[in-house]
């Protein structure tokens, strides 16, 4: 298992689509702290002295943070799509799949194998990027756009932040054990693609307090719980007992509508589901 | 004690082709030809035996292990007919990943490595990377992957198709080679003459059917040939041969010499024909067994089998 996991994990940073996504990323980094120091500059320019004018920068560098996690946590995603529906079904078609399976290894071994060996570098690099927008944001913006957060917040924030790319890596791998890369890469970027539209959904439902656009959302988080998470992981970030306004209620790339605490049981166990039927679709596969 | 064994082992896909009812026993140290036309099913079976595919019915063992169990691929090594290999990795990565992966000891590991590498005439290519490897050099190493763990039983699925003559020679002298060290060899082939020059055991599969299998010498001896030189002046035409005399015909003429072909029923009847030739007193200078073609042979036994099928309906 440890061996396939090496491996797969050898394997994805040897692809050109990885290096590509490491330069895109230091390309989005950058281009992530030119704006902070602009925005920190035309704030300073600007002034806050009245508490509104301070509620608003507040109001204002969280959405900031809040953009760049969005944008940070969509590029997690689509590295953990290309790479986990590629996983077991390039290599069924390829036949390379024929002499690792022909060792004394289970189905069961290879396929844990290789959910550990993705799994691990995806959150390894969605933590990296995490911290380095968090770092940016902190770091650049200063005393301006710099907001307080305590370990416990960026912990919890980040747990959840890197629930997302190992939700998806499991049932990448799952469709991955049953179907063609191709297919297995439409219906993943489909499921994505709703949750993040239900998101939005439920944002402007929770906003307009429209109830079917509420619960379009939610129906949306249950059958792919991706965003559901995103939108949990501003709640951990931003909201604290002390400050009178939610900043995690503010904007579309926060959560005016925060899934609640079962909803990261819920999530968790999505995960564990798609694994177990992942290993059982995988071994009674003719490869 | 037998290395391998099938029972009735069938494989088809929603019904249609794979291979069906395919029993056989392979005892230690044998080198096993598994001969067939392409599209016949030996890869199915092969396949299915290592654990690739689900047997529809049917049961199989390697080493006592039933088939699909980790403990029954310990000690087997396999080159697939479609070898691909990760591209990104060296061909010494490549050895070290398998060998992990076999739980070639750590200590072993490394001399085991460079045995394997030198068996196959890898030296000083192994550091490459496989994306750089030629077909043949992937076959290569396909072939050091399958001796890696010090297998007591190797599957070489058309092992030569990617080779150059040369190339071809050398792997039919490893076969020779692990079978001189006790190892069972089972060899996929559509190539007779390979089959032929390294197997002492034969199974021919046609259309997902086992058609015969027995010692290949034994298969060869399907038909009884001999040639038998007498005089020029002796006439075939005239004789009322007997029954166990298939067909008669005059091949050449040499000075005062003339050679005929006979086929017969079986070799025993080889002394049966020269006492009968006497007995007409054809003066009998040469008398020598024709090995037949192994195209003739095959196409013996499929025919066999097809004409089997016709009585049967």
């Amino acid at each position: 298992m440890w061996t396939i996991a090496k491996l797969t994990f050898k394997e994805i940073v040897s692809k050109r689509i990885f290096l590509i996504t490491m330069i895109m990323t230091a390309v989005f980094l950058i281009l992530y702290g030119v704006a902070i120091h602009y925005a920190v500059k035309d704030w300073e320019s600007f002034g806050a002295s009245t508490v509104d004018q301070m509620m608003q920068q507040q109001l204002f560098s969280s959405q900031l943070l809040s953009i760049g996690l969005y944008f940070s946590s969509f590029i997690v995603a689509l590295l953990t799509i290309l790479s986990s529906v590629s996983a077991i079904a390039s290599e069924i078609e390829s036949h390379q799949i024929d002499t690792w399976l022909m060792r004394p290894i289970t189905r069961t071994q290879f396929l844990l194998g290789k959910v550990i060996g993705l799994g691990g570098l995806l959150i390894t690099y969605a933590a990296l990027l995490f911290a380095g927008i968090i770092m940016l944001h902190q770091g650049i913006g200063g005393e301006v756009v710099s907001l307080d957060f305590s370990i416990s917040q960026i912990a919890s924030a980040l747990a959840t932040y890197m629930l997302q790319p190992l939700v998806l890596v499991t049932l990448g791998v799952m469709l991955s054990s049953r179907m063609t890369s191709l297919n297995a890469g439409i219906v993943l970027i489909i499921l994505y693609g709703s949750a993040f539209i239900g998101g939005f959904v439920e944002q402007i439902g929770t906003i307009m307090e429209k109830g079917a656009l509420v619960n379009i959302g939610i129906i949306s988080s249950l059958i792919f719980p991706v965003d559901a998470m995103y939108r949990k992981m501003t709640v951990f970030l931003f909201e604290t007992a002390d400050n009178p306004v939610s900043l995690a209620q503010q904007g579309m790339f926060a959560s005016a509508s925060a899934p609640n605490n079962v909803m990261i049981l819920y999530t968790i166990m999505y995960g564990c589901v798609a694994l177990v039927l992942a290993i059982t679709l995988f071994r009674k596969r003719d490869v | 004690m037998n290395v391998m064994e099938a029972k009735r082992l069938t494989k088809t896909y929603n019904g249609q082709a794979g291979i069906r009812d395919v029993s056989l026993e392979i005892e230690e140290g044998m080198v096993y030809g598994f001969l067939g036309p392409n599209g016949a099913g030996k890869s199915t079976f092969v396949r299915t035996m290592l654990g690739l595919l689900n047997p529809t019915s049917g049961e199989g063992r390697i080493l006592g292990e039933p088939i699909g169990t980790p403990k029954s691929r310990e000690k087997v090594g396999y080159l697939p007919e479609l070898f691909r290999y990760p591209d990104w990795l060296t061909g010494r990565k490549l050895l070290e990943s398998h060998a992990e992966l076999c739980k070639v000891p750590i200590r072993e590991r490394k001399k085991r490595i460079e045995e394997v590498i030198d068996l196959v005439g890898m030296t000083g290519r192994d550091k490459q990377k496989i994306k750089g490897y030629s077909k043949g050099m992937s076959q290569r190493i396909g072939l050091a992957c399958a001796l890696i763990n010090d297998p007591k039983l190797i599957f070489l699925d058309e092992p030569t198709s990617a080779l150059d003559p040369i190339g071809r020679k050398d792997v039919r002298d490893l076969m020779l080679h692990l079978r001189d060290q006790g190892k069972t060899i089972f060899l996929n082939s559509h190539l007779l003459n390979e089959v032929e020059s390294v197997c002492d055991h034969v199974s021919i599969v046609h259309k997902s059917e086992m058609i015969v299998q027995g010692k290949w010498r034994e298969l060869m001896m399907v038909e009884a040939q001999v040639e038998i030189m007498s005089s020029a002046t002796a006439g075939l035409t005239n004789l009322d041969f007997p029954d166990f005399v298939r067909n008669a015909e005059n091949k050449e003429v040499l000075n005062d010499r003339s050679k005929a072909l006979y086929q017969l029923k079986s070799e025993e009847d080889i002394p049966r024909l020269v006492d009968f030739l006497a007995s007409h007193k054809l003066p009998i200078y040469e008398v020598t067994p024709v090995i037949p073609h192994l195209e003739d042979v095959f196409m013996y036994w499929v025919n066999e089998k097809e004409q089997r099928y016709v009585d049967h309906r």
